[in-house]
């Protein structure tokens, strides 16, 4: 009867387990009376458990272990002659007579382990007489069980140097020799498996397999262990002998497991100084094998080790690592022809993270693998593998960390061309990763050469890329790039002018092609890295002498008058308002009166014809006035024309209430207080009437419209500016017009229709104190505002 | 029976990859140390004689896999373990972060009948290090776990210099001697329900 399923093998496995209890309960009557007959019957009874082919090597692996447990108790006693009165020698042929094969010869290992310990013959002999008395058993399972519980209980007892069953000479080798016996033998039985039953049953063969596998594996572990196992023995023959079985048995899963092994359970000395053996079997091995994990995790291993001292570096170098881990992925890569793109990306992610952690300083080898891998990538027609992109984001990642400095990753000559691989997308995610690279580190880029090259790698953020589709953008990640792209341009610096200029254009020559969508948020980065550099200059202006200066202010401003004019395909007047007037103040600061006009005139034209929205209007006002406002390098006829345009303007926007509060404004375009010779009062004073005026009209038409009277926070407002000027020391502005206004505003205020604003009632309280404020501290200016009476 | 089942402590270490499992036994039982880094594969013991309270004891040190794809059969071998020993590197965080991790798993696979006062023991190993300076995790933070856990006995070692191995393996063998033994169930054998006896 065939039963399958978890239920029945748990009922398999309770029934074995009770039955070795069963068995080792009187076992244990045995040894407790030393009467080794009845013992050895008893043991060899529980081992007869272990002849069951109806559990999945996990559970029989249980039941071995309490089979092992117990074997640990009679190996204790066989050890005790006294106890029974056999020597060992004849304790060894006495089990044999044991019936059944598989307990026969877990007793026979069992006293074997005691009759080396017991050094009555050598190690080498008994160890030999019981790897080969094991073949017996070639059930697969039971025969991989049997020669692990071998491989464990001879474990220390190998004639290994230093060890105390150490023969006279060579034994070394009989201890190598042993091992990598009962290696092989394993391995051929758990090879043998995968052939055993119909080929319906393949997939439970191969998860049986994969359960057994560390028992072959160990052996590896063991051999690693042994201490005279030198390199140069590993090299001669240990290696060899693994490889050729390895290669030999012809079979994927053996072959993937064992090179693994092999990897991790020798030591990174060893395979530097073996590379050649190791590589050399990667082509050997079958094609299904997955050699790309097997090689990531050699040069994983590799890397940790050239990373854990520098003292180990000469080694790899001695060995020309780099060289032959490139030839063997190369040729991997080469015959493995449906390798998909991911595993050969894989592998060049390993040899790069090699490459770097064992040769920083060699450029040449890390362009180089990225120049193997441009060309893998350039015979995949699209990069439509996720894992693989990520591959390769990684793969262009690492120089970034390694040398934390963007200025050395542009120049890997190859770095661009395998960014080009990447779909528009991931592109840009890479192109971030630069930028926030360049950021953290804060790495300047200080020649136009580099600028260039760093704006061809991040051009998927620049400008559109053929084929993007810009339907799909998502607007914040949009908005959030740009912004990058935007603090990235302040990274981009030279302390010479006219490395700096050239900087500026070649930034602009890439930004211009950035269209609509991208200017608002490049240009007004470039125009202030531009400014900067006036600044710079604007000291310097007196001592250059010569014709050719190219990084001269004037050059720079006509520059910035382009620069902004490119807002106009956008359209961005408000902006391109503000960076005009930004530059008016610049070329004032150069003393370069016509560019300042120029800038103004600019600015003005905006205005008038591409400013329509009266808010954006008010806005604009208030800024031209200020600006305006701070000018000195006018003279008095191009400061007239434009404070009269400004004053025009004030007067003419939508609503009173601006009007008004940008005509008081103007009042300061005439009374500049550090300036000789722009103290105007008459016009400040026309200005504050003219004000008055649109208020009053202001108030009115809050009458009419509602019915009531429109707050008189206008009055109260530019009341301030009375107080302003008349503190400053204008004439014309007199006591008697403060009080007049504040006689006004009190009545306003009063009146039944008024509108109650707390926020005006607070302003003129205010102001009532500073007036007060100022009559009690006294002095000149106690007297003066004396005069005003509350 | 019991005199003779006492005379075998049976040892379990565990811990991430890489910590010094294997040199920690070989250290303790072979006064060996290479500082070569070997992956050990399955479980792999090696047993060293005691001398306690007048007693021979044989101390059974089960070395384990810290990387878990070379654990393939499971872990059937914790099964009667006396003592567990939980191993982390004092340089690397997340192997001590990992020590629950360890601790939980041995608990639920090994099923203790008594899993609050099973034996545990923490060694801090690889003290050595760089004079101490690439030093991650504090004395004072391992003691905080051990004690949060019931008191488990701590200590910090180096495989490398043999410093404080004696002195851990000393308490582990001490406190795997406290452990009760299981009740073997049904060690007694029952009437014959099925026939075992067809060898």
């Amino acid at each position: 009867m065939m039963l399958n399923g978890a239920e029945d093998e748990e009922k398999w496995l309770a029934e074995g387990i009770a039955g070795i209890q069963h068995n080792a309960f009187y076992m244990h009557q045995a040894l407790d009376s030393n009467n080794l007959r009845e013992a050895l019957k008893y043991s060899a009874l529980m081992l007869s458990e272990l002849r069951t082919s109806k559990l999945s090597p996990h559970k029989y692996y249980e039941l071995y272990m309490r089979a092992f447990d117990e074997l640990r108790k009679l190996e204790m006693f066989f050890k005790d002659e006294s106890k029974h009165g056999v020597s060992v020698v004849d304790l060894y042929e006495l089990v044999q007579h044991a019936g059944n094969i598989l307990p026969r010869l877990y007793l026979l290992c069992t006293v074997g382990s005691v009759y080396i310990k017991s050094k009555e013959a050598p190690a080498k002999e008994v160890l030999k007489d019981l790897v080969e008395m094991c073949r017996g058993v070639q059930h697969p399972i039971r025969g991989l069980f049997l020669r692990s519980y071998l491989a464990q209980i001879s474990r220390d007892k190998l004639p290994d140097i230093g060890s105390e069953f150490e023969g006279d000479a060579e034994t070394v080798m009989d201890a190598v020799e042993f091992v990598l016996q009962n290696f092989t033998e394993m391995n051929k039985l758990w090879v043998r498996l995968q052939h055993q039953g119909p080929g319906t049953v393949r997939e439970k063969r191969e998860k049986e397999r994969n359960e057994l596998r560390d028992l072959v594996g160990k052996n590896l572990h063991v051999l690693s262990q042994i201490e005279g196992v030198d390199l140069e023995m590993y090299k001669e023959t240990v290696l060899p002998r693994i490889v050729e079985q390895v290669v030999n048995c012809k079979d994927d899963l053996a072959q993937y497991y064992l090179m693994d092994c092999i990897i991790q359970v020798f030591p990174d000395e060893y395979h530097l100084q073996t590379l050649e053996t190791l590589l050399g079997a990667c082509p050997q091995l079958q094609p299904t094998v997955d050699i790309k994990t097997v090689l990531s995790r050699l040069m994983d291993r590799l890397s940790n080790y050239a990373a854990s001292s520098p003292d180990v570096l000469p080694e790899f170098l001695q060995v020309e690592a780099f060289a032959k881990l490139s030839k063997a992925i190369g040729k991997v890569i080469e015959a493995q022809i449906d390798m998909p793109a991911v595993g050969a990306i894989t592998l060049y992610v390993s040899l790069l993270t090699f490459t770097l952690r064992v040769h920083p300083d060699r450029l040449d080898y890390v362009d180089q693998v990225l120049g193997a891998c441009d060309k893998k990538l350039s015979t995949i027609p699209k990069l439509g593998d996720s894992r693989a992109t990520k591959q390769v984001v990684a793969l262009l990642s690492a120089p970034l960390e390694k040398y934390n400095d963007i200025v050395t990753a542009l120049r890997l000559s190859n770095y661009p061309r395998v960014m080009d691989h990447l779909d528009n997308g991931t592109n840009k995610v890479m192109a971030m990763v630069i930028i926030q690279s360049i950021m953290k580190n804060s790495s300047c880029i200080s020649t136009p050469d580099k600028v260039e090259v760093l704006f061809e790698l991040l051009k998927g953020l620049i400008k559109d890329m053929d084929g993007a589709d810009v339907d799909e953008l998502d607007e914040e990640d949009f908005k959030e790039e740009q912004n990058s792209v935007a603090r990235l341009i302040h990274m981009l610096y030279n302390d010479e002018p006219e490395e700096m200029l050239k900087i500026i254009c070649t930034v602009r020559k890439h930004t211009m092609a950035g269209g609509p969508k991208r200017l608002p948020y490049t240009v007004p980065s470039l125009v202030f890295s531009a400014l900067r550099l006036v600044r710079r200059l604007q000291g310097q202006e007196g001592d250059i002498v010569g014709e050719e200066v190219p990084a001269t202010p004037k050059k720079i401003f006509q520059l910035l008058t382009q620069i902004i004019e490119s807002l106009s395909i956008v359209p961005a007047p408000e902006l391109a308002l503000r960076l005009y007037l930004q530059c008016a103040e610049a070329a004032n600061d150069c003393d370069l009166e016509h560019v300042a006009y120029d800038f103004f005139t600019q600015a003005f034209v905006l205005y008038e014809e591409e400013i329509a929205d009266s808010k954006s209007q008010v806005t604009a006002i208030h800024l031209i006035i200020g600006t305006l406002q701070r000018m000195s390098v006018f003279g008095v006829e191009n400061r007239d024309t434009l404070t009269h345009k400004a004053t025009g303007y004030s007067a003419r926007l939508l609503k009173k209430p601006d009007q008004c509060r940008a005509v008081y404004a103007c009042s300061h375009l005439f009374w500049v207080d550090d300036q000789d010779g722009l103290k105007d009062g008459e016009r400040v004073l026309l200005c504050l009437k003219r004000a008055l005026r649109i208020a009053n009209a202001a108030q009115q038409m809050a009458n009419v419209a509602r019915g009531s009277s429109g707050p008189v926070t206008l009055f109260v407002e530019i009341l301030n500016k009375y107080l302003y000027f008349f503190e400053k020391g204008n004439p014309q502005i007199t006591s008697a017009a403060i009080q007049d206004l504040i006689e006004l505003i009190k009545t306003e205020m009063q009146s039944d229709s008024a509108t109650p604003d707390t926020a005006s009632d607070a302003f003129l309280a205010s102001m009532l104190r500073y007036i007060q404020f100022q009559k009690q501290k006294g002095g000149v200016m106690g007297e003066k505002f004396e005069s005003i009476k509350l | 029976m019991a005199s003779r089942r006492r005379m075998l402590l049976k040892v379990i270490i565990l811990g991430d990859s890489g910590v010094g499992k294997t040199s920690l036994m070989n250290q303790y039982v072979n006064r060996k140390f290479s500082n070569q880094y070997k992956a050990t594969i399955g479980a792999d013991f090696l047993t060293k004689e005691v001398q306690f309270e007048d007693r021979l004891f044989t101390l059974q040190i089960w070395d384990t896999a810290g990387q878990e794809r070379f654990q393939s059969l499971g872990v059937a071998f914790y099964r009667g373990a006396d003592c567990c020993v939980l191993v982390y590197d004092v340089n690397v965080m997340k192997s001590f972060d990992n020590l629950n991790n360890w601790r939980e798993e041995f608990l639920i696979q090994a099923a203790p009948s008594d899993p609050e006062n099973f034996p545990f023991v923490v060694l801090g190993n690889k003290v050595d290090v760089d004079g101490g300076n690439s030093r991650v995790v504090s004395e004072k933070k391992a003691k905080a776990w051990c004690a949060s856990k019931g008191n488990i006995p701590y200590f910090e070692t180096s495989a490398k210099e043999g410093f404080n191995v004696d002195a851990a393996f000393e308490c582990i063998a001490k406190n795997a001697l406290k452990n009760e033994p299981e009740e073997e169930m049904g060690a007694k054998p029952a009437a014959m329900d099925f026939p075992y006896l067809s060898s």
